[in-house]
């Protein structure tokens, strides 16, 4: 029987998710990127979004409400890019309303890697200033309604509220582990796929 | 085509006009509000060293309002003492008058032996010979300022006391002094072709008109100056409470496609001003406690040392201008000392100019190599040619003003152009 491998475009975009030990992938990356309620109401408070993010859910209401303070309310028309790859990142955003597409440009050709609802988040280690350069891009389709936080906003939380801005840091932590746990066991079972197709 | 390049060209000349308007528009703002540029930043940068204080309380659970009232209650305490130091400090009038006093006195003796002055003052030693074209109008200007009129005169004589040995001994040494300064007003008079100094006026009537004039115009002076200042409180308060909103609020008028670059060049400008702001504040505070120190140790009484070294931390936010200070607070001291108890054994009272000018070196020198670098690390790195033709530039266009924010404004100028071309570029901008 001829197992077939999921690359990271697989992974990363849940319709796509094949079948097998990619399932288990695709269920990361889905936990990762998308939110467990999708059925968000624009009438809800910037707090109450914010507890629904899953980099936010260890805060309590008062913190939420320092965190509401200072994010960045952005709102991009369809086909807008957000972020571009091959620049760096100065904050991560968090999608509110619409939906956004994660992209890769390779050989001239646009592939789509995921497809990311509220209240899922991107660009975490831009809010780390890791000053990594992006290999992805992400383009808003449709309408949509981003929440930034810039690293120094970060910053400042770090200055005002350590132990909320340690919160963040926590789940950022967390969220990027995961993240490249992912990549390294897509990278394994890549190559053993390729290996078995080699066999074979 | 043709069509759409005309419509091109439209639209850049469109965009042309509007910006050379706006900045017209902007530099006359900034001249005709002036005024209010000092008051603005000074609540603005006092905002920036609090800030710190404020969050640090508010890390202690400390709400942010109690917090700020806590902080201005400590301002207002601080002001109270200070205004109170001041008042303690300030001379009653006739005291100003003894000062006056001995203050030409010991102008014109020090002068005297610098120079090596006959009785005639006419005839002097070899530096007064190279010098004295230059300095002796200057000591006849200073001398018409210090100099009594007649009614300041009598005033002062019939204050001085007789009452207890100690006092008779007092107002006589006084009275020597006075003497000798008619003796020396004398002698400079002869000298200049027996013409009256401008200063000492042969009746009251041309000394008691300009205070009336000063009076008149006091009131109005002072609302002025209050009306003007009163938004300093205003502005410090509004940008003490900001948690983030102006920031925001700012950035929402930032396109899309550049918010990740002014969020990051915010940041830039945001801890390059804090760092230059804090770090000079502390360096003042810094200066001002070495100055007070060193000088004491020199002689000069506490109470005074206090005082000058509150002036030079407060005069050192201008380059150059705490050194100045110190050197002009200390010598004035100096001059006028007649017993002083110094902690080292060498300093004596005609000796006490050079201790002081020794003194205010090594605060100086400290400053520049241990608080500068420790404090201020690389939040100014401005040659000092700049910093002159800076500062001079901006005090001959905004007067004192400009010289306070001649830095600061640097600073933040540098930053943000450095800062916009770095991220324009890396985010393909440019």
């Amino acid at each position: 029987m001829k197992l077939t491998l999921p690359g990271i475009k697989e992974l990363l975009l849940p319709s796509r998710a094949t079948r097998g030990l990619a399932d288990m992938a695709a269920i990361w990356a889905r936990a990762l990127f998308q939110a467990p309620d999708n059925a968000m109401t624009p009438r809800r408070s910037l707090v109450e979004f914010l507890a629904q993010v899953s980099l936010f859910e260890d805060l309590g209401r008062r913190d939420l409400a320092r965190v509401a303070r200072i994010v960045h309310e952005r709102d991009y028309s369809d086909g807008e890019y957000i972020c571009e790859a091959g620049k760096p990142g100065a904050a991560l955003f968090v999608v509110r309303r619409g939906l956004v597409e994660v992209v890769r440009h390779a050989g001239g050709e646009e592939a789509p890697l995921a497809l990311l609802e509220p209240p899922a988040s991107f660009e975490e280690s831009a809010a780390l200033g890791t000053g990594v350069i992006r290999w992805f891009s992400v383009r808003a389709r449709g309408p949509v309604s981003l929440l930034a936080l810039g690293k120094s906003d970060l910053d400042a939380l770090m200055l005002n509220f350590p132990v909320l801005a340690n919160k963040i840091l926590f789940r950022l932590a967390g969220i990027m582990a995961a993240r490249l746990q992912m990549l390294i066991d897509a990278e394994g079972l890549r190559s053993s796929e390729e290996h078995h197709e080699g066999k074979g | 085509m043709t069509r759409t390049r005309g419509a091109n060209a439209a639209g850049v000349v469109l965009k042309c006009v509007v910006a050379a308007s706006a900045f017209v528009l902007a530099s006359y703002l900034v001249w005709g509000l002036r005024s209010l540029i000092v008051p603005v930043s000074v609540g603005g940068l006092l905002a920036y060293i609090c800030r710190p204080v404020v969050a640090r309380l508010e890390r202690g659970g400390i709400p942010r309002g109690l917090a700020m009232v806590l902080l201005l209650l400590i301002f207002a305490l601080v002001a109270l003492v200070g205004v109170h130091s001041v008042r303690a400090a300030t001379p009653s009038d006739i005291a100003f008058l003894e000062l006056r006093v001995r203050a030409l006195y010991a102008l014109n003796h020090r002068y005297r032996a610098l120079m090596g002055l006959d009785p005639s003052w006419n005839r002097g030693n070899r530096l007064y010979q190279l010098t004295h074209r230059d300095l002796d109008p200057l000591l006849d200007r200073v001398n018409e300022m210090l100099a009594l009129t007649p009614d300041e005169h009598a005033q002062f004589v019939a204050s001085l006391e007789r009452d207890t040995d100690v006092a008779s001994a007092r107002s006589n040494r006084l009275l020597d002094y006075d003497r000798a300064n008619a003796q020396a007003h004398e002698m400079r008079a002869r000298r200049t072709g027996g013409m009256e100094p401008a200063g000492r006026p042969v009746d009251g009537s041309a000394a008691s008109a300009p205070p009336t004039s000063v009076a008149k115009s006091e009131p109005s002076g002072l609302g002025d100056v209050l009306s003007t200042w009163i938004i300093a409180p205003l502005i410090f308060l509004f940008l003490l409470w900001d948690t983030g909103s102006i920031k925001r609020g700012l950035l929402t008028a930032v396109p899309n496609r550049l918010f990740e670059p002014a969020l990051a060049v915010m940041s830039d400008v945001d801890e390059a001003l804090g760092n230059y702001v804090r770090g000079l504040f502390l360096e003042c505070c810094a200066l001002g406690l070495t100055v007070i120190v060193f000088i004491t140790i020199v002689g000069v009484p506490f109470r005074w040392a206090i005082t000058i070294g509150i002036l030079v931390g407060a005069s050192n936010v201008v380059p150059y201008m705490g050194f100045a200070a110190a050197l002009l607070g200390g010598l004035a001291y100096a001059l006028l000392a007649e017993d002083i108890n110094p902690l080292v054994p060498l300093v004596t009272v005609e000796s006490l100019a050079i201790w002081v000018v020794v003194a205010v070196a090594l605060a100086e020198l400290l400053k520049n190599v241990v608080y500068e670098p420790i404090l201020l690390g690389g939040a100014v790195k401005l040659h000092p040619l700049v910093v002159v033709v800076s500062v001079l530039g901006a005090a001959t266009l905004f007067g004192p003003a400009g010289m306070f924010l001649a830095i600061p404004t640097i600073t933040v100028v540098r930053v943000l152009v450095a800062s916009s071309a770095r991220q324009l570029k890396a985010y393909g901008l440019i």
